[in-house]
């Protein structure tokens, strides 16, 4: 997690583009570029596309800066999801599908001890931690390659050899079970 | 179809997640510019999901992609630049550029690919039961596949379930013994094991004797088969 001083920063920095400063634009860039690009890179599987949704979804943020506000999240959480869904984007746009980059996958399988899950409980701040334990592991490596992976329902429901209408309700179910646990 | 509470929710999370594709996407968003309800939704799946982001290790881009975007944002500076009075520098300067570009594709060109293996993915399934019985999927650098059990059920007591891979032409090779239960297991492929997996992409599960097979081949039924994917 970004912390909150950083946060803080973040805040003025957009402030600051959203006042067309080109120079807080930039040490916006320098900050959270490198967060971005690893998410990027992380679902779309290749470098190319993933520049290319990064460059993307600069220049939204460019544009909309001003209109983020402290509803959307932290300025983080709002700039990592505009790269996310221009990833997104573009991966359905080129039909690509990737086929390296594996740490996703790697600790998708593994219940206990990978690098997800050491991440996950050595921030015991995130308060999806406790939550996502409490899915069974079919929605939760749905929802898992879902997010990471940006696998829709039909590549999951081949992936799975499972149809698609209960790739559907694992994912459905999950989330639910999730937005109940983050509600508590 | 009518904004019903549980309806937001539900597909406030899919569109956050990015399953909801399409029709069904596009619709959604109308009702993202109608109901401030609905944003809110979204809004708290974007906060949420958005951990899982955060999560991933940052990575440096290449300097090119800043260049670009303020190519794209402000053109006419990038080009203001070169009207700077010093014309007759001009064409050696184009020069220049041009042996700079060739010299960076050339460089582009023996950049080595890195090494991929392709990544499998799977489940072994069985008709009646909803669940898969185990997940397997393979990590591309390590050569070891892991298998997760997740309805399997244990043999009879004398019996256990052995984990073959089947061959495009030849015998199974044995991956060994498999658990029901919690435990996730984690096979290490030998190189032949890995070559023969990646042509035939297919695993077979017997029952055996307790401590599987002592011939080297399966002895017992074939209970399931199962052909792995490409992620």
């Amino acid at each position: 997690m970004v912390e909150d001083s950083t946060q803080d920063e973040l805040m003025a920095l957009l402030g600051g583009v959203a006042r067309q400063d080109r120079k807080a634009f930039q040490r916006l860039y320098e900050q959270v570029s490198g967060r971005m690009f690893g998410l990027c890179q992380r679902l779309a599987g290749q470098h190319e596309l993933a520049e290319e949704a990064l460059q993307d979804a600069f220049i939204r943020i460019w544009h909309h800066a001003s209109e983020y506000h402290s509803d959307r999240g932290s300025p983080m959480s709002w700039m990592m999801t505009i790269a996310r869904y221009r990833t997104l984007d573009l991966i359905r746009a080129r039909k690509v599908r990737q086929t390296a980059g594996d740490d996703a996958l790697s600790t998708l399988a593994d219940e206990r001890g990978g690098p997800l899950e050491a991440s996950l409980q050595r921030d015991g701040s995130a308060a999806l931690t406790g939550c996502l334990d409490e899915l069974s592991p079919v929605q939760r490596d749905s929802i898992l390659l879902s997010y990471y992976r940006g696998f829709t329902h039909d590549e999951l429901s081949t992936a799975l050899s499972t149809p698609v209408g209960t790739v559907k309700s694992w994912i459905r179910r999950g989330l639910q079970v999730l937005k109940r646990c983050l509600e508590r | 179809m009518k904004k019903t509470p549980e309806r937001i929710e539900s597909l406030a999370a899919e569109y956050v997640l990015g399953s909801l594709k399409g029709l069904a996407r596009k619709r959604f968003e109308r009702w993202m510019m109608e109901s401030y309800r609905v944003r809110q939704e979204v809004w708290f799946w974007e906060q949420k999901l958005g951990e899982l982001g955060e999560l991933v290790p940052p990575k440096e881009p290449p300097k090119r992609v800043w260049n670009a975007i303020e190519r794209r944002l402000w053109p006419e500076q990038t080009s203001a630049t070169s009207t700077s009075g010093l014309g007759w520098l001009w064409p050696s300067l184009g020069l220049l550029a041009t042996a700079a570009a060739m010299f960076m594709a050339v460089l582009l060109v023996n950049q080595p690919e890195p090494e991929r293996y392709p990544l499998l993915f799977g489940a072994i399934v069985q008709e009646d039961v909803k669940d898969p019985l185990w997940l397997v999927s393979e990590v591309g650098d390590a050569n070891r596949l892991r298998l997760r059990p997740v309805a399997a059920e244990a043999a009879q007591p004398d019996r256990d379930y052995e984990l073959w891979v089947v061959p495009a032409e030849g015998q199974p090779m044995s991956l060994g013994v498999i658990p029901v239960g919690d435990d996730v297991l984690q096979i290490e492929l030998n190189e032949s094991v890995r070559a023969a997996l990646e042509k035939s992409r297919t695993l077979a599960i017997s029952l055996e004797p307790k401590g599987g097979s002592t011939t080297g081949a399966p002895t017992g039924p074939i209970l399931h088969v199962t052909r792995l994917y490409d992620l």
